[in-house]
């Protein structure tokens, strides 16, 4: 097969509410390819979870996809049958939560609940499954696994939890693995123990990852391709040392620039003013605006995607000018 | 170094744990669950000089907010006492209860800590009124010096909590914390829920007023960028004891306690060059349940340097060189001895 294994064009994702409609997902446009990291950073609110919820056909009514295609390995997803999206589900594309709960089954043994979303795609004997679950649990760092599969959630700790949750999705040995913040709620010496195996399991499986988070030193360790998003839209996209290295987008650059470690010791920190807008009230033309330094008259109009190589970004007055 | 202004002397605060609805779901399938006693806070004993920032780190259960709690006279110790300019920050005896205001505390959630029935003013003001710190006719003025100081304006006593963002809500917690003109802040967590464009916001406010109010401060966090940031000295904890303690600077550029040493190790730094992806190495092992943490150091079972001795007896605090102290049978640096 030739080309990207996911290629988002356009993808408009809203929400209607009493306060009126959210635009959560703006003309998302983005691709993955087969085997890499992908860090799609953006602060709470921007449309990092409801990006990654859309490409799995996860919005529940009344949000919709209401523009634009997600196509994975060729095939369109967005519109398909829901039965034909369930089996799909897990099988080709799976999803980390940041909240273990949100995957795990309190009441379940481990072993079970995993053997569970095996038997939802192949028929396989339960020693099998059992086997292939131990298998998995090895993989993401349980020790002695065989010996644990009928312990239940709450037996483990929030960092074993967790990784059984990344186990439960590469259980099917799905292409691309969404994982939406699953390390924030750990610890930091959990987090590079998880960092650093799944940087292995996708070296070693072929496995494609979207790795959301708004940590820019954790996604830096990471991946090989960010995407920045701000109020729905993606702002800047570009190979991570180039995009961290030289941002372009006011936005990206200020957030960079804001961090601890680009400061002396006790000195005040670079601020970016203000505060993410409502989604419900985003400002005309470009949504940074408000908060942006180099906003003009220009900025009253939406700033289309500038593409330069691999970089893109969105903006009148970027910081670098786009080389290719 | 000037008298102190918090002594903690030997605290200690045990819990008894109820066991959460998991557990008690479980328990009605059969599973095995334990219930036992956690030392969230196990024979702590530190000095905070007037004016200093000390950080305290650790992982999560480690019992940094408990720590805290103590320390700002939430949670009274099981063991050993907090003091504030030489009182206890707890009076009585048998039922023990905050005596002092020289101590406020604020959260790391800014929806939870602000009540949602009242005007900001009102929320300000209810503290040194009903402590006698200002006269009800005064509460206008001094409530604007107090938004003034966190950087809103004074027309935000007239509004309700949901009317702001989490970090206005922040900037509030912290305008009520300062009206009660305390002399020490404890800040578990303050920018932790916030969003990362708004964290810079809230660390420099903190910076500001440091600088012009000469506030002292126990600043909680796991983010280990900030506290380098932001705090003179730093404890470190593990599992409910402090293993390090020290100048901001030496901790970070030569740790002397193999955990501290591994949990720097083990942060993703921002890489912006080179194609070397590998900033960081994590720590082997799990964090013991704090159930049954092991005998000895409790880090033994992580630590590449454990001997025997370190198996069995738990290192006390101990003096090293440069004012470090560490408790450790094999520290990093280098004796004072
Ligand atoms: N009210 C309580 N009842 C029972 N156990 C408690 C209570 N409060 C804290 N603990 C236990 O005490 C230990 C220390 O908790 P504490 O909240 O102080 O940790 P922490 O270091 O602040 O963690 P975090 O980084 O997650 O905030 C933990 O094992 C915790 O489960
Ligand atoms: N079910 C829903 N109904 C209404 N609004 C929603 C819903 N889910 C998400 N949103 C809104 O969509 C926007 C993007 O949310 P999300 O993708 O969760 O952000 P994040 O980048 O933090 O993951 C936010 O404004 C959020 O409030
Ligand atoms: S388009 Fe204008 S307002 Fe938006 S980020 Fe660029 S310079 Fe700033
Ligand atoms: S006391 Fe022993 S086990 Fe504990 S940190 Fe020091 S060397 Fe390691
Ligand atoms: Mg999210
Ligand atoms: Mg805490």
């Amino acid at each position: 097969m030739s080309g990207p294994l996911l290629v988002v064009e356009g993808l408009t994702t809203e929400f209607p509410t009493r306060a009126g409609i959210v635009r959560a997902v703006r003309e998302v446009s983005f691709h993955v390819e087969a085997g890499e990291i992908l860090g799609l950073v953006g602060e709470s609110g921007s449309g990092k979870s409801v990006t990654g919820f859309s490409i799995l056909g996860l919005i529940d009514p009344p949000g919709r996809i209401t523009g634009g295609s997600v196509r994975l390995a060729g095939c369109e997803l967005v519109g398909l049958p829901a039965r034909d999206l369930r089996a799909m589900r897990g099988r080709e594309i799976a999803m980390v939560f940041q909240d273990p709960a949100a995957t795990l089954n309190p009441v379940l043994r481990i072993g079970d609940q995993m053997a569970l979303a095996i038997h939802a795609h192949e028929t396989v004997s339960a020693a099998a499954a059992r086997a292939r679950v131990a298998e998995v649990l090895t993989l993401v760092g349980i020790p002695d696994a065989a010996r644990r599969l009928d312990a239940y959630p709450h037996q483990f700790s929030g960092g074993m939890r967790q990784r059984v949750a990344i186990a439960t999705a590469l259980l099917n040995r799905p292409k691309l693995i969404i994982c939406d913040e699953p390390t924030t709620a750990l610890d930091v010496s959990v987090q590079a123990q998880i960092l650093t195996e799944m940087r292995a399991l996708a070296r070693d499986t072929g496995t494609a990852l979207i790795w959301i988070s708004h940590d820019l030193a954790t996604v830096s360790s990471l991946a090989s391709r960010i995407i920045v998003m701000y109020a729905g839209r993606v702002i800047e996209e570009g190979p991570i040392r180039q995009v961290l290295s030289a941002p372009g987008h006011p936005y990206a650059r200020g957030l960079l620039d804001s961090l601890p470690a680009k400061a002396v010791a006790g000195k005040d920190l670079m601020q970016i003013p203000g505060a993410p807008p409502s989604m419900l009230a985003l400002p005309p033309g470009c949504a940074f605006a408000p908060r942006c330094l180099r906003a003009d008259g220009a900025c009253d109009a939406e700033p289309a995607p500038t593409v330069a190589g691999d970089r893109r970004w969105r903006c009148h007055h970027p910081h670098a000018e786009p080389t290719s | 170094m000037s008298p102190a202004i918090v002594e903690v002397r030997n605290v200690s605060r045990r819990f008894a744990p109820t066991p959460s609805i998991g557990e008690r779901i479980a328990g009605l399938f059969g599973a095995y669950v334990e219930n036992r006693t956690v030392h969230a806070v196990d024979r702590v004993s530190l000095d905070i000089a007037p004016g200093e920032v000390l950080g305290l780190v650790g992982e999560s259960g480690c019992g940094k907010s408990t720590l805290g709690r103590v320390i700002a006279g939430i949670h009274p110790p099981s063991d050993g006492e907090a003091f504030i300019h030489g009182e206890p920050v707890m009076g009585g005896s048998r039922r023990r209860v905050k005596t002092t205001t020289r101590v406020q505390m604020i959260f790391q959630d800014p929806f939870g800590s602000l009540d949602p029935r009242f005007r900001i003013g009102a929320t300000i003001a209810e503290g040194p009124i009903a402590h006698g710190l200002i006269r009800r006719a005064e509460a206008r003025a001094e409530v604007a010096r107090w938004l003034s100081a966190v950087g809103l304006p004074a027309d935000a006593a007239d509004r309700f909590p949901h009317q702001f963002s989490g970090g206005q809500r922040q900037r509030i917690a912290i305008a009520r914390a300062l009206a009660m003109q305390p002399d020490i802040l404890v800040c578990d967590e303050p920018v932790a829920s916030l969003d990362v464009s708004i964290q810079a916001q809230i660390i420099n406010l903190f910076l500001k007023l440091r600088r012009e109010l000469n506030l002292t401060m126990l600043f909680i966090s796991h983010d280990l960028g900030v506290i380098r940031h932001i705090c003179d000295r730093v404890a470190i904890m593990y599992l409910g004891r402090i293993v390090e303690l020290g100048r901001t600077e030496d901790i970070y550029t030569r740790p002397a306690h193999h955990y501290t040493r591994a949990l720097l190790d083990s942060v993703p730094k921002l890489v912006t060059t080179g194609d070397d992806l590998v900033s960081f190495r994590p720590i082997s092992g799990e964090l013991p349940s704090p159930l049954a943490p092991p005998p000895g150091c409790h880090f033994h079972l992580r630590c590449p340097a454990a001997d025997a001795r370190c198996r069995s007896e738990a290192p006390d605090l101990r003096d090293l060189a440069d004012g470090r102290r560490a408790a450790c049978h094999h520290p990093l640096i280098d004796d004072r001895t």
